[in-house]
């Protein structure tokens, strides 16, 4: 691929972000609350404090977070920080960084999600193709609604009937968490089993909500490419089924699957919050839904902006392999 | 689908065979089909799509199979492939090629006879291969499975052998089919299907998407290879031309039973029955015009000029693209200049292949599509600035019917809506029954039973049967200009000429003129009054069909003219001439003209105030063929001081 096609995607990847983040700073601004008297109010509600001196420490807050600024220039403050990717300190969780609570959730939520989404994506493609393909095989023929059914459940729907049963009624799967509430993450042996002991159920309701989707989507690829001509007539040249399936069919069928895993990827962590917050998983998920509740203003910006990057990282990776994929879109240098 | 034959294979023997053998000079067919029989099991009824059909085939002999859609012919095609799916199924017969039944096959036989015994060459050149693979991978996977191992070089030289005997260079295996035109594509799975020296070739309309030119070149290709290789051919399709063309014998097909089955000079001289006689008359052939005379509609109109011209063509040019993002820009027509009187109703043929500009010229009279250069006028006025009301007009005025008959209507509405739609937007008709017998009218017009037609769904009806209904849907709103884009390509040979029998009709008889877009110069010839030849965007020869067609002028027009398939055995194809492509560039040639169509290859219409085109017949615009129509003027737009 010429150069001047990947500067112009990657201009085009900058665009979508400014664009993103600028929404992404102007919409929260819009709700007539302000975080620091809502975080005041609510630890004096707790502790008993004059509600006169919350009004004067509500101000001393406002200049020491910049809120008392025009709005074009914390917006600017804001362009700032966020291209060095630095979103300043956590009004709620005052004084750790934004980007260490990130970054202490990412791992979790990546590596859950995007193991998963694998998982599904590969068996749900392989699923919908063979149920495509072997047209006359029964137990093929009753899967596909029933992944239909499974597809139409929401994962968090599947995640309690998982916990009700392997974990309340059986007891096979701890209740929640991403580590057992005793244990001190560390990067031992005993630990890693713990984490992915207490990962099977929440993987388990993404992959069983998620693989019909892929599955379906396959096998509808699947049905349209086999109904095209060059199907015909590679099974007129009496080629080997292996080959057909795989080479002829599954390589044109999985095209547009591609595209949609790689637009779901940009998706993982929105798409993580209701999981982590059923198996109360320590996550990006969670740390968004807490920071939207306490109108945590930093947090929210890190976390959108770092799903931002990810949708549109995600997009550029789809149009630079692609090309890779289907030689009709590649361009002649 | 264990297709066991009816009797033990061991009781045909070669004499039995000979016995029935229609040509009696082969000793022994290469291809024996008896008594083939394929029934499709539909939810309510049983579908006999083959009904005992025996045929033979000898070793080099060009076997056509024609017949219209739904006939059996692709279906019989299919079963030799051993390639009938469910709800298909083959419940009886033989074909024995060589020392094997290949009905009789089955499990693993069958893939394996496939390529090594009987090849096919598929339909639609454009989607048959591959995308994501190289042609060259796509020449050795089929040879690689039937366990044919080959080291690199031995790869090398069998993929360069299969597209040098095609004519295709070597570079062609690491190309990927989208990188191809139709016509290599089609010969690229030409050569697919040689590789293993099969001993039967089956085509099935091997070059249906493929332009005249193209067309021969493929089909010369094809029966080269076959010569060399010695092996038998079937050809499948229903273009009677094409057939006189290639093929030594023919098998006519009806209903799944074979309805004739001659040598090709005997079916074309002699046809003995009904329906292969109806399949031959079908189809346009040369010397002998069907309609009538141009000058007689002609003669009456010489006061006429003063009037407004129905439609302008003022120096009109559009090239696509050359914006900031859209790439190199193309010129998809040169600009050019025609006037179609509104006194007389003129049939002009607009000919070309793809990429030719005619859909654009199209497009832009419909006002579908903005001239980049000149305008074109309808009525004397710019379709580019029409008010309000005049556009109104225009719409009701100028109507269209297109290609697809299929794609035409909304399937999920009744065919009524969509004729009744026009009338009430238009407020032609008011009131259920006068809409109906506006329809009935419009009908009748286009010799379709109203009560047949109306109250059914698009799919109820054949495709010759919404043709024209889309020829009744324009001819409801009485429009002055009717422009056909391909209006024929997709219906069948038999329904071509009465449709076009219609469009003649709507000159005739109802006084609309019609611009015909084609690619098909035979239908051109029968049914214009002046013929337009575009190549690449430029213009390149124009005149009465007569002229044109039977003595084209231009190396263009000679070339598209001797690709014609006429349907006349003797009458085949010339040798192929030498690559003459570099001479269709030449300026454009311009013939006789007709009253009430006047053009000029490039420049300016000459159009002074009280007298809009001063030009009678013969005149001077196209005297001296015009230097300044020549491609390389037109293409930079520096022609307009073109009239004298």
């Amino acid at each position: 691929m010429p150069l001047r096609l990947i500067v112009r995607r990657l201009v085009m990847v900058l665009a979508v972000v400014w664009a993103a983040g600028t929404i992404n700073f102007f919409i929260p601004r819009i709700a007539p609350k302000n975080p620091i008297a809502e975080k005041l109010t609510q630890m004096a509600g707790t502790s008993g404090v004059d509600p006169t001196k919350i009004k004067e420490m509500a101000e001393a807050f406002n200049v020491k977070f910049g809120l008392d600024k025009p709005l074009w220039q914390q917006y600017l403050t804001y362009l700032h920080d966020v291209f060095t990717l630095d979103f300043g300190q956590s009004i709620t969780q005052y004084p750790v960084r934004v980007s260490t609570l990130i970054g202490g959730a990412m791992p979790w939520t990546i590596g859950l999600m995007a193991t998963t989404t694998l998982i599904a994506f590969l068996l749900g493609t392989l699923l919908g193709a063979a149920a495509a393909w072997r047209r006359d095989s029964r137990i093929l023929q009753v899967l596909s609604p029933l992944m239909m059914v499974f597809s139409a459940i929401p994962f968090y729907l599947i995640g309690l009937v998982l916990i009700y049963f392997f974990a309340a009624k059986l007891g096979w799967f701890p209740l929640s968490g991403g580590y057992g509430i005793i244990s001190i993450p560390d990067w031992s042996w005993e630990f890693a089993v713990e984490v992915l002991y207490h990962s099977i159920l929440p993987a388990l309701s993404i992959i069983i909500a998620s693989i019909g989707t892929w599955a379906i989507g396959m096998r509808g690829m699947m049905v349209t490419v086999e109904g095209e001509d060059y199907m015909t007539f590679a099974e007129a040249k009496g080629l080997r089924p292996g080959r057909l399936f795989l080479r002829y069919g599954m390589r044109n069928a999985v095209l547009p699957q591609i595209t949609a895993l790689a637009l779901y990827f940009g998706q993982i962590v929105t798409g993580a919050v209701l999981v982590e917050i059923v198996f109360a998983y320590p996550g990006v998920g969670t740390l968004l839904l807490d920071s939207i509740k306490l109108y945590d203003f930093p947090t929210i910006y890190g976390i959108v902006f770092i799903l931002t990057l990810t949708v549109a990282l995600s997009m550029l990776v789809v149009d630079l392999i692609y090309p890779l994929l289907d030689p009709r879109v590649r361009v002649e240098a | 689908m264990e297709a066991t034959p009816p009797m033990e294979a061991g009781t045909i023997d070669a004499r039995t065979i000979d016995a029935k053998t229609p040509t009696p000079a082969t000793t022994k067919p290469l291809l024996a089909v008896r008594d083939l029989s394929i029934d499709f099991y539909t939810a309510t009824k049983v579908v006999h799509a083959v009904r005992g059909v025996s045929f033979d085939v000898a070793a080099g002999e060009r076997v056509g199979l024609v017949g219209e859609s739904g006939s059996g012919k692709t279906t019989t095609a299919l079963a030799l492939m051993r390639m009938i799916k469910p709800p298909g199924i083959v419940t009886g017969g033989l074909a024995q090629l060589g020392d094997i039944d290949l009905l009789a096959l089955h499990g693993r036989q069958i893939r394996e006879a496939r390529l090594r015994h009987v090849s096919y060459v598929p339909q639609g050149a454009m989607n048959a291969l591959n995308p994501v693979l190289r042609i060259g991978e796509q020449i050795l996977d089929g040879v690689a499975d039937h366990g044919v191992r080959l080291t690199r070089a031995e790869q090398k030289t069998l993929v360069a052998t299969v597209l040098e005997s095609v004519g295709l260079p070597q570079a062609i295996a690491l190309r990927y089919p989208h990188q191809l035109s139709g016509g290599m594509k089609q010969r690229a799975c030409i050569a697919i299907a040689i590789a293993l020296n099969p001993s039967l070739i089956i085509a099935d309309e091997p070059t249906s998407a493929l332009d005249v030119i193209t067309q021969r070149q493929v089909m010369k290709t094809l029966t080269s290879v076959q010569e060399r290789m010695g092996c038998g051919l079937i050809l499948i399709g229903h273009d009677m031309g094409l057939m006189a063309q290639v093929a030594d014998r023919m098998i006519v097909m009806q209903d799944g039973l074979i309805a004739e089955d001659a040598p090709v000079r005997r079916l074309f001289r002699q046809p003995a029955h009904s329906y292969s006689r109806m399949l031959i008359d079908s189809v346009p052939s040369l010397g002998e015009r069907r309609q009538p005379a141009a000058a007689a509609v002609a003669a009456d109109e010489t006061g006429a000029a003063a009037e407004t011209p129905l439609l302008a063509f003022d120096a009109v040019g559009k090239t696509f693209g050359g914006g900031l993002l859209g790439g190199p820009p193309k010129v998809a027509l040169a600009p050019c200049s025609f006037l179609l009187e509104s006194a007389a109703p003129r049939i002009v043929a607009v000919v070309g292949q793809s990429g030719s500009g005619k859909t654009t010229m199209a497009r832009m009279i419909l006002g579908f599509e903005t001239p980049t250069t000149g305008s074109v006028r309808y009525r004397g006025r710019d379709l580019a600035h029409l008010p309000p009301d005049a556009a109104r007009q225009f719409r009701r005025e100028v109507q269209a019917v297109f290609q697809d008959p299929y794609g035409s209507f909304n399937p999920f509405y009744k065919v009524d809506r969509t004729l009744a739609q026009p009338l009430v937007s238009f407020g032609l008709a008011r009131g259920r029954k006068a809409i109906y017998a506006r329809m009935e009218e419009a009908c009748a017009a286009v010799g379709l039973k109203a009560g047949e037609i109306l109250g059914r769904f698009p799919h109820e009806l054949s495709g010759g049967q919404r043709q024209r209904l889309m020829v009744a849907r324009a001819l409801l709103l009485k429009p002055r200009l009717i422009v056909a884009d391909e209006p024929v390509s997709m219906v069948d040979a038999s329904l071509r000429m009465s449709i076009l029998a219609n469009m003649q009709d709507l000159r005739t008889k109802h006084g609309i003129s019609v611009v015909y877009i084609t690619h098909d110069l035979a239908t051109a010839y029968h049914v214009a009054d002046y013929v337009l030849v575009l190549h690449e965007g430029h213009l390149v020869e124009a005149g009465p069909p007569e002229e044109v067609i039977e003595h084209p002028a231009h190396p263009y027009t000679r070339s598209l003219v001797g690709a014609i398939p006429w349907p006349d055995p003797d009458r085949r194809w010339s040798e192929l001439d030498p690559d003459l492509r570099a001479s269709w560039s030449a300026p454009p040639v311009i013939r006789g003209a007709i009253t009430g169509f006047h053009l000029r290859a490039a420049g300016k219409l000459d159009i002074r105030a009280g007298n809009p085109y001063p030009q009678p017949e013969n005149s001077p615009v196209f005297r001296g063929r015009n230097k300044n129509c020549s491609r390389r003027h037109a293409k930079t737009g520096r022609s307009t001081n073109a009239y004298d």
